[in-house]
């Protein structure tokens, strides 16, 4: 069977992902609950945006399983082998989570608008007019009231990240996931994009996010997983295990960045 | 949440309503004279020039005028037209379909589309041309049937590959094929995070090509095709290969053979074409604005 009755939003068993020799997932298990926020911190290269990636099917997975409320995501599972969806199946899967990339990946040929009318107009085929007005009301909730007829090109960073959140709100995924969502961004603009991620996480959308933000993972988190080399290397409350990491490898992290 | 964002100034517009008062400095215009004797000198040659071209009667200007707007060289000059619109348009469908097998995951579509290019840019136009004239000797008959069983419909190949035709799929295959690698070209100068965003929405690959990819690569394809689309133009006087008989440059070709009168009628073909390049100009200036929606070049966005 494909889908099986899960308490979890996220559930990934046992993810292996090779890039040629390289051994870039080694075995990772993550669930998360409903209504979690799931933050995944670790030094560059330790494999959390690979997972990220993984859990939308950006990268294919070279063992293991990932579920999305049950569902088996990319394959239908018959007799221990694995079948491949078309593309379109895995489109469809895909509208079950929401997306925030590190370099925002607005287009940048659509007003703020229409980049964020764009998921509910042209996948989900809802009418103009509706699309029209819910991205008007995320625009507000993400502060760019007004901002709707610029370009990308016409904002600045941070709001251009606001925007990206505010479509990816807009196909009202099950999971928002954020890639690094302030990496980007200049100093003084980080602080209004992890506002409204904070605004979401309090509204209890669940959500996977990847940060260097320690102070982010410490106030909004509910789950923190530290990732080294490929693995998960610890995982916990995050105020206890900020406070008292168990593992050595955490230890020297965290002594680095906090 | 609002107040947060008040109290974080990013509630206001970024643009000042109110002009600051501020005195400009006085700026006294440097002189320029040897600007002025460039213009002098050029201006006295562009008169020479002028005055050679239209005094001298070796241009028969009268037979250039005569001849402008003559019924045979009106009918050339829709002939050209209709060719160079009706083979771009030829290429610019197969180049689009060939750009998608190029991408496709079946090897052999990405192969065939390999062989098309390699064939079509690397043979001449002008053998392709006469080769396509050719194409009724080498197969009188057209039908179509059951590979090694009966026919179910025959026809004569010279009434479905005229010369027209001919010309057409001639000039066509072949600019298809650098099309091709401007197509691609332009779709490679893209972000593949536009390609990985607009998967994450739950895209499917048709939609992101149509909404996503393509209206973008656009602003990089556009002038090296709007370039091709002239060459086009001038290449049309090639389909004389076919034998083409009725494009532009064979019409006036006709007419200085029966006046033993080359210079007039060249003219005013050369006049034809530049009137066509000029208009293609404009057309090629408008949907460069179209397309450079959000990337600055087009000032009437900008506030």
């Amino acid at each position: 069977m494909d889908a099986h009755i899960s308490e979890f939003c996220v559930e990934m068993q046992n993810i292996h992902k090779f890039y040629g020799h390289v051994h870039a997932l080694k075995g990772v298990d993550l669930r998360v609950r409903r209504g979690e926020v799931c933050v995944a911190i670790g030094p560059s290269g330790s494999g959390k945006s690979t997972l990220l990636r993984c859990i939308n099917q950006l990268e294919s997975i070279s063992a293991g399983r990932v579920f999305l409320k049950g569902e088996l995501q990319g394959f239908t599972e018959r007799d221990g082998r694995f079948h491949p969806l078309s593309k379109g199946q895995i489109a469809t899967q895909r509208r079950l989570t929401g997306m925030v990339f590190q370099r925002f990946h607005l287009f940048p040929h659509m007003t703020a608008l229409e980049n964020v009318m764009e998921g509910p107009s042209h996948v989900k085929g809802w009418p103009r007019e509706q699309a029209r007005r819910k991205a008007d009301e995320l625009l507000n909730r993400v502060g760019l009231e007004g901002f709707g007829n610029r370009y990308p090109g016409q904002l600045s960073g941070g709001q251009q990240q606001r925007v990206a959140i505010a479509r990816a709100l807009a196909m009202e995924p099950e999971v928002m996931l954020f890639d690094e969502p302030t990496s980007a961004l200049d100093p003084e603009l980080v602080g209004e994009v992890l506002d409204v991620i904070k605004d979401l996480a309090r509204s209890g959308i669940t959500m996977v996010v990847v940060t260097h933000e320690i102070g982010f993972a410490r106030e909004v988190g509910s789950h923190l997983v530290f990732m080294d080399q490929g693995q998960i290397v610890e995982e916990g409350h995050p105020r206890m295990m900020l406070a008292n990491p168990q593992n050595p490898r955490t230890a020297a992290f965290l002594s680095k960045v906090l | 949440m609002a107040s947060e964002i008040d109290n974080m100034g990013i509630g206001i517009k970024p643009v000042s309503i109110e002009k600051p008062a501020v005195t400009r400095n006085v700026v006294v215009p440097r002189h320029h004279p040897g600007r002025w004797l460039a213009i002098a000198i050029l201006a006295v040659l562009a008169l020479q020039i002028g005055q050679a071209v239209s005094t001298n009667p070796n241009f028969h200007w009268d037979i250039y005028s005569t001849y402008l707007f003559s019924p045979q060289v009106i009918r050339g000059v829709g002939w050209t037209l209709l060719l160079t619109v009706v083979a771009m348009t030829v290429a610019i469908v197969v180049a689009a379909l060939l750009v998608i097998m190029r991408d496709s995951d079946n090897p052999i579509l990405r192969s065939i589309a390999y062989g098309w290019v390699w064939f079509f840019r690397g043979t001449p136009i002008y053998t392709q041309l006469l080769f396509w004239g050719l194409f009724a000797v080498l197969f009188p008959n057209l039908s179509l049937a059951i590979p090694f069983g009966p026919e179910i419909v025959s026809v004569e190949t010279k009434l479905i590959v005229t010369p027209a035709i001919a010309a057409i799929l001639g000039l066509g295959f072949n600019e298809s094929a650098y099309l091709t690698e401007i197509f691609r070209a332009g779709f490679n100068s893209l972000d593949r995070g536009q390609a990985e965003a607009a998967q994450a929405l739950g895209m499917k690959p048709a939609k992101i090509w149509w909404r996503i990819l393509m209206p973008q690569a656009m602003r990089v394809i556009i002038p090296p095709t709007g370039n091709e689309t002239i060459g086009m133009l001038k290449m049309t006087s090639l389909v004389l290969a076919v034998p083409f008989t009725l494009d532009l440059t064979f019409a006036t070709n006709a007419i200085s053979n029966r006046l033993y009168l080359p210079i007039p009628l060249l003219l005013v073909a050369g006049t034809w074409y530049l009137a066509i390049t000029s208009l293609l100009m404009v057309g090629q200036h408008f949907l460069e604005r179209h397309f450079g929606k959000g990337v600055s070049v087009h000032p009437a966005r900008m506030e």
